[in-house]
């Protein structure tokens, strides 16, 4: 299986540059997802190394090999795309071997493909069914099909499973984790949902307005996120954060918002950082929830409570900032109503620059 | 106990008026539905209504006027009073070697329009979908498109004037060409080309308007995802975008099979000329001559009708074909 490496990659349409040099090197087997908002670029970023977008500037390379001239068929890629991209007229042995038939491979060499990834895919009883005669699932697991069969070096995922349901959505996420396993092939999976590039990802790559925001595994990027960005962006619901200033507190700095103080972690960036401007980030898991006879809680206004089964989503205000904590229901639903604010230990708070947005040195913390 | 059983079900009579008062209450309650989608949609109807009135006016009215086929008419007596004279007209149609003659053309010519004239529009919108540069491609659809917005009188004078013996372009090229000046329009074995050759002109790319727009409709990413899989541009033409549009094509190909026998009528007559009837002269205008010039409106008639009832039963066929083999079909 190959490598890709994107250098300096540009994008641009007319005097608007959509994708500002990324650097990305993606490592043989390796199943890398892009993640980002609506507009960031990740899309894109995929279509070049596709070779369905033209390059703008930088280079990408398949295996060593520079691709940028090279026309898609030669990349040894293969793409699935949003909407499936099945062909109507064609039933779904006919779907598989498209490729192989384009490029004239021979016939029983085909029908071996076709029937092997029929069956790896569970669907050698619907071989001779047309697209609109199959189920959101099963046309996903074609248009899979259609890729693995060509046997590539690199798989390209363009949010493959958006248009699924919630149930078939996770079903179809953990077959294609297991296929990767089976299978082996780097692959390059675009997503914006955050879910999904935690749940599948070697890596994961947050992507903001064109740019990379940070890159590492799913544990790195929820424990150590590199900026606010990307601390907002992973996490389901998503990380607190509040805007305070660093003030000092009787047992060393404490971020000072709507006349409550949080006691936080000595970190090197705050000795001396009194006055300074922070933004104060905390992990609904990681707050826990308060009633009236807690002493040094952090008052909340609650709003409304969410029950999950074993867990609870408590929705409140804080300083006018929705707050969100998540916490354990079992011998707790009777007092989450009395619930009057919050404690959380300093080592799990992050700090981040409150003009910036970047993490503070020194609070790296371990999976 | 039997007495009881009796009383308890109902008599034959009992249950007849008890369905009876059923199919009542069925129709009342369809009856006080179309009253409530009439009132809450009454706007649309309001627009449907002149397309309506035109339809009743302009094409079931006249059908009225078709009894004369089987009549004796005359235009004193009027379609009612006219006496009926059963299948007498169709004996003299197919008696007559004249309609026989104009029924073979129809065929012929319906199949060359057919053959060469119906992929020709479907071959251009391929086309022009494969054009990239946009101002090249706008500036070759306005010139493809213009024939059609021409009146045939026009037309017909371009062509008279293009085959012209003397001054036309095509005798100009053959004369460079050291072929002596062919007089096309007199000759009935150049009248048949020329027909169908004047008809795509004018027609073809008005009518790869409907194919560019089923074209426009088929989704890009079958595109790009057959461009990973290694398709070339020719590939995707025919594996793609020629069977994305096969249902476009076979309800335009039904139609075209049902409008078969309605041979230009007016661009014939405006070509055509006594040394040319052997080859040109179709039902249309076998008609026109017969009824209008020749007042033998029954005998015309006649005619009109047969020819409506083979174009009825070419549309069904079709359609039926198409339903069973491609599952697109007009109902």
């Amino acid at each position: 299986m190959s490598s890709v490496t994107l250098e300096k990659i540009v994008k641009s349409y007319g005097p608007i540059d959509v994708v500002h040099g990324i650097d990305l090197t993606i490592e043989p087997k390796e199943f890398v997802v892009l993640v980002g908002p609506s507009g960031c670029g990740k899309s894109t970023t995929l279509r070049m190394i596709a070779g369905l977008e033209e390059i703008s500037g930088g280079t990408v390379s398949i295996g060593g090999r520079v691709v940028n001239r090279i026309a898609p068929k030669d990349r040894d890629v293969a793409m699935v795309f949003q909407n499936y991209a099945l062909y109507p007229h064609l039933n779904v042995a006919e779907n598989i071997a498209f490729g192989l038939r384009i490029r004239k491979e021979p016939k029983s060499k085909i029908e071996a493909s076709v029937n092997e990834v029929g069956g790896i895919l569970g669907l050698t009883e619907y071989l001779e069914r047309r697209p609109a005669d199959l189920s959101g699932g099963q046309r996903q697991r074609v248009a899979m099909g259609r890729a693995i069969v060509r046997r590539p070096q690199v798989f390209l995922f363009d949010e493959p499973l958006s248009n699924l349901d919630a149930k078939l959505r996770t079903q179809m996420r953990a077959e294609i984790k297991r296929l990767h396993k089976r299978l082996g092939v780097t692959s390059v999976y675009v997503t914006h949902d955050q879910v999904e590039a935690m749940t599948l990802a070697d890596r994961i790559v947050v992507m903001n307005d064109g740019r990379i925001e940070q890159i590492g595994t799913p544990m790195e990027l929820f424990l150590n996120p590199a900026n606010s960005f990307v601390a907002g962006f992973l996490g389901s619901p998503p990380m607190n954060q509040i805007r305070a200033t660093v003030a000092e507190g009787p047992a060393g700095p404490v971020a000072q918002f709507g006349g409550q103080a949080l006691p936080l972690a000595p970190l090197p960036d705050l000795q001396n950082g009194v006055g300074r401007e922070v933004i104060v980030g905390i992990r609904p898991e990681f707050a826990a929830v308060a009633t009236g006879d807690v002493t040094d809680q952090i008052k909340i206004d609650m709003d409304l409570i969410e029950t999950l089964g074993s867990e609870a989503l408590l929705h409140a205000t804080l300083d006018g900032d929705p707050f969100v904590i998540r916490t354990d229901t079992l011998g707790k639903l009777g007092v989450l109503d009395s619930v009057t604010g919050f404690t959380v230990a300093p080592e799990l708070i992050k700090v981040f620059d409150g003009q910036t947005g970047a993490a503070l040195a020194g609070q790296e913390r371990r999976a | 106990m039997s007495t009881e059983m009796d009383h308890g079900a109902p008599s034959t009579e009992e249950l007849a008026v008890l369905a009876g008062e059923a199919t009542r209450n069925r129709h009342l309650i369809r009856l006080e539905r179309i009253g409530d989608h009439l009132r809450r949609e009454w706007q649309l109807y309001v627009l449907l209504l002149p397309t309506i009135i035109w339809l009743l006016v302009f094409l079931y009215k006249p059908m009225y006027g078709l009894q004369i086929a089987f009549k004796d008419y005359s235009v004193f007596r009027g379609v009612a009073n006219s006496p009926w004279i059963g299948f007498d007209h169709f004996q003299q149609l197919f008696g007559s070697d004249q309609f026989v003659r104009a029924l073979k053309n129809t065929v012929v010519i319906s199949f060359m329009s057919l053959i060469f004239g119906f992929p020709m529009p479907i071959l251009l919108a391929l086309m022009f979908n494969e054009i990239l540069h946009q101002t090249f491609k706008k500036s070759a659809q306005t010139i493809v498109y213009l024939p059609h917005f021409i009146s045939s009188v026009i037309i017909a004078g371009i062509v008279i004037t293009a085959f012209s013996p003397s001054a036309g372009i095509v005798n100009t090229v053959l004369g460079w060409l050291g072929v002596e000046s062919i007089y096309f329009l007199t000759k009935a074995e150049w009248f048949r080309p020329i027909f169908v050759g004047t008809t795509i002109w004018q027609e073809a790319g008005f009518q790869s308007i409907v194919y560019l727009a089923a074209i426009a409709g088929v989704s890009p990413t079958l595109y790009e995802s057959a461009v990973v899989d290694g398709a070339s541009r020719w590939q995707m033409m025919w594996k793609i975008t020629v069977p994305s549009i096969m249902p476009t094509i076979i309800i335009m190909l039904i139609i075209r099979i049902g409008n078969m026998l309605e041979v230009s009528f007016e661009m014939i007559i405006l070509l055509y000329q006594p040394a040319t009837y052997e080859t040109a002269d179709v039902i249309n205008t076998f008609i026109y001559r017969q009824g209008l010039q020749g007042g033998q409106y029954d005998f015309a008639s006649a005619a009109g009708l047969f020819n409506a009832v083979v174009a009825f039963v070419l549309v069904m066929t079709a359609n039926t074909i198409s339903k069973r083999y491609s599952r697109t079909s007009l109902w």
